[in-house]
């Protein structure tokens, strides 16, 4: 038995947009060797044939653009890099951003990433808690199919930005957790009305009592009310209340990124400040897809879905049976209970994890799921007698009292 | 324990007139297909193909959000109305059992 998973009583996923793992945790690499990050090796040719190396360049806003192109299409050629043997080699993305702008001097900006300082909350959680290698968007794709797959494990056979239908018989991970037996509690926490959710049309359109604002967030943190499960979404733009200029804080581009990092240090100390529910939650902070920016990992070959998408729905010409991972995205999961400069790199995960995680560790087995999230790893051990210990991450027999706080 | 300051966002970070990205674009579909199947009277008047500023995009998304929220709102306030209106009074369960207020009383 593990006393971590003993006191682990809540489960919150922090979903952020639109960023590599080499753009953002690349850096880490030269502090950690074990992190997968930016190393001299890597580089891509741009449109002139030159080969073209990752650069601790990137900028908090402005840079990147137009915003990269991350739709199907795009991604199959920056994973691929047209290579006609289909061989994933990551030589794509400079070629991608160039068909945006046909600037090849900005076309190099995609391989720019975030210096450590830049980024002190993500690098100081990744450095603190446990830092994924292998953490993978579900779909080489965008935003709302890659979404799907954190809330029904998958996108029911949807590659793109359009509005999509949950298929029976698989039920979104609230649906399941509110309905088993014993019931749980489960809530997706918009940032506002303003910003409110990516996923309207089958959540918040048929539950929307499944919904609750960021200030609720804060306040079920003080008060210890927090659910069994929670899904934080960042401010999705730039808008006006009444108290005041809200920047969005999805770090999609071209929004701020720094203003990401501001809202990722609110959750956790939000949690963090609270001593009891600091002691009994897990937070994962993980980002939907890359963006079209450049990471150095190419995806790999998964457990197809029962869906597929057919060849005039994906932009290649050719049929998709969701049987590749996306390309890597950064992920941390922040817990007392696991060692300082914990790194995961044996182990692949995409956003099926999560409902895979989830349902297993809150026991709603009654449920029929994807093959896609039957085949996913969980990142949090279902907590039983044999829990393996090579696998569970929150490990310490004592939970620690060095974790970091953040002032803002 | 180590205390880590966090920096602020440049106060030139916020522009609600910036062009609208695709995402953003993204969730006014589907907040447009979400709102064109609620009642006539919860609908915004705002053509959604002229939206081309993120606090265009930002304002649809309020008000349909909050339409969808008023509308599962009003429908729950409704259902609790016709289950108090369908509950039975104490009078009304004594007249269909046959007992007057006297024969009530008599008890």
């Amino acid at each position: 038995m593990s006393e971590g998973l003993n006191q682990l009583k809540h489960i919150v996923v922090l979903m952020m947009e639109n960023r590599s793992f080499d753009h953002m945790l690349g850096s880490l690499s030269a502090v950690d060797p074990r992190i997968d990050g930016v190393t001299g090796q890597f580089t891509n040719p741009d449109t002139t044939g030159a080969a073209i190396k990752p650069q601790p360049s990137a900028d908090f806003q402005g840079q990147l653009d137009p915003d990269p192109d991350h739709h199907f299409p795009a991604v199959d050629l920056q994973i691929f890099g047209g290579d006609p043997a289909r061989v994933a080699n990551m030589q794509g993305f400079i070629k991608s951003y160039f068909n945006q702008r046909r600037d090849v001097a900005h076309s190099q900006k995609i391989m720019y990433y975030f210096t450590q300082a830049n980024l002190p909350v993500l690098t100081t959680l990744a450095l603190e808690f446990a830092v994924f290698n292998r953490w993978f968007a579900s779909i080489p794709g965008p935003t709302i199919c890659n979404r799907a797959f954190a809330h029904y494990g998958t996108s029911f056979g949807r590659v793109d930005m359009n509005p999509f239908d949950v298929i029976e018989p698989f039920k979104s991970i609230y649906t399941r957790l509110i309905n088993n037996a014993p019931q749980h509690t489960a809530k997706v926490y918009y940032y506002d009305t303003t910003s409110s959710t990516m996923e309207v049309v089958n959540l918040l359109q048929n539950q929307p009592q499944l919904f609750g604002t960021y200030l609720q967030f804060q306040e079920d943190c003080a008060s210890g009310n927090l659910p069994d499960y929670s899904f934080v979404e960042p401010n999705y733009n730039d808008h006006e209340t009444d108290s005041g200029e809200e920047v969005a804080s999805d770090q999609h581009p071209d929004h701020d990124v720094q203003a990401g990092e501001q809202f990722i240090a609110e959750v956790y100390m939000r949690i963090r400040s609270n001593p009891r529910l600091w002691a009994s939650t897990a937070l994962l902070v993980v980002y939907d897809e890359h963006g079209g920016i450049f990471d150095h990992v190419p995806p790999p070959a998964c457990t197809p879905d029962k869906f597929s998408a057919p060849a005039n729905s994906t932009g290649t010409g050719m049929a998709f049976n969701f049987d590749r991972l996306g390309v890597r995205v950064p992920a941390i999961l922040i817990s007392p209970w696991i060692p300082k400069n914990t790194v995961v790199s044996d182990r692949v995960f995409d956003h099926a994890s999560i409902p895979a995680t989830i349902a297993k560790f809150f026991s709603c087995d009654d449920f029929q799921i994807s093959p896609r999230e039957a085949a996913a790893d969980v990142f949090i051990e279902p907590n039983s007698a044999n829990v393996d210990p090579a696998r569970n991450l929150l490990s310490l027999d004592v939970m620690r009292n060095d974790c970091p706080e953040f002032s803002m | 324990m180590a205390v880590i300051p966090v920096p602020k966002p440049s106060p030139k970070a916020m522009d609600p007139n910036r062009p609208v990205n695709a995402l953003l674009l993204a969730q006014v579909e589907h907040l447009q297909h979400a709102e064109r199947r609620l009642p006539l009277k919860y609908r915004t008047e705002i053509y959604t193909h002229a939206i081309r500023t993120e606090g265009e995009a930002a304002l649809y998304i309020r008000e349909v959000t909050e339409a969808i929220r008023a509308a599962h709102g009003d429908a729950e306030a409704n259902r609790s109305k016709a289950a108090q209106s369908r509950k039975p009074s104490p009078s009304s369960t004594a007249k269909r059992k046959g007992l007057s207020n006297k024969s009530q009383k008599r008890k």
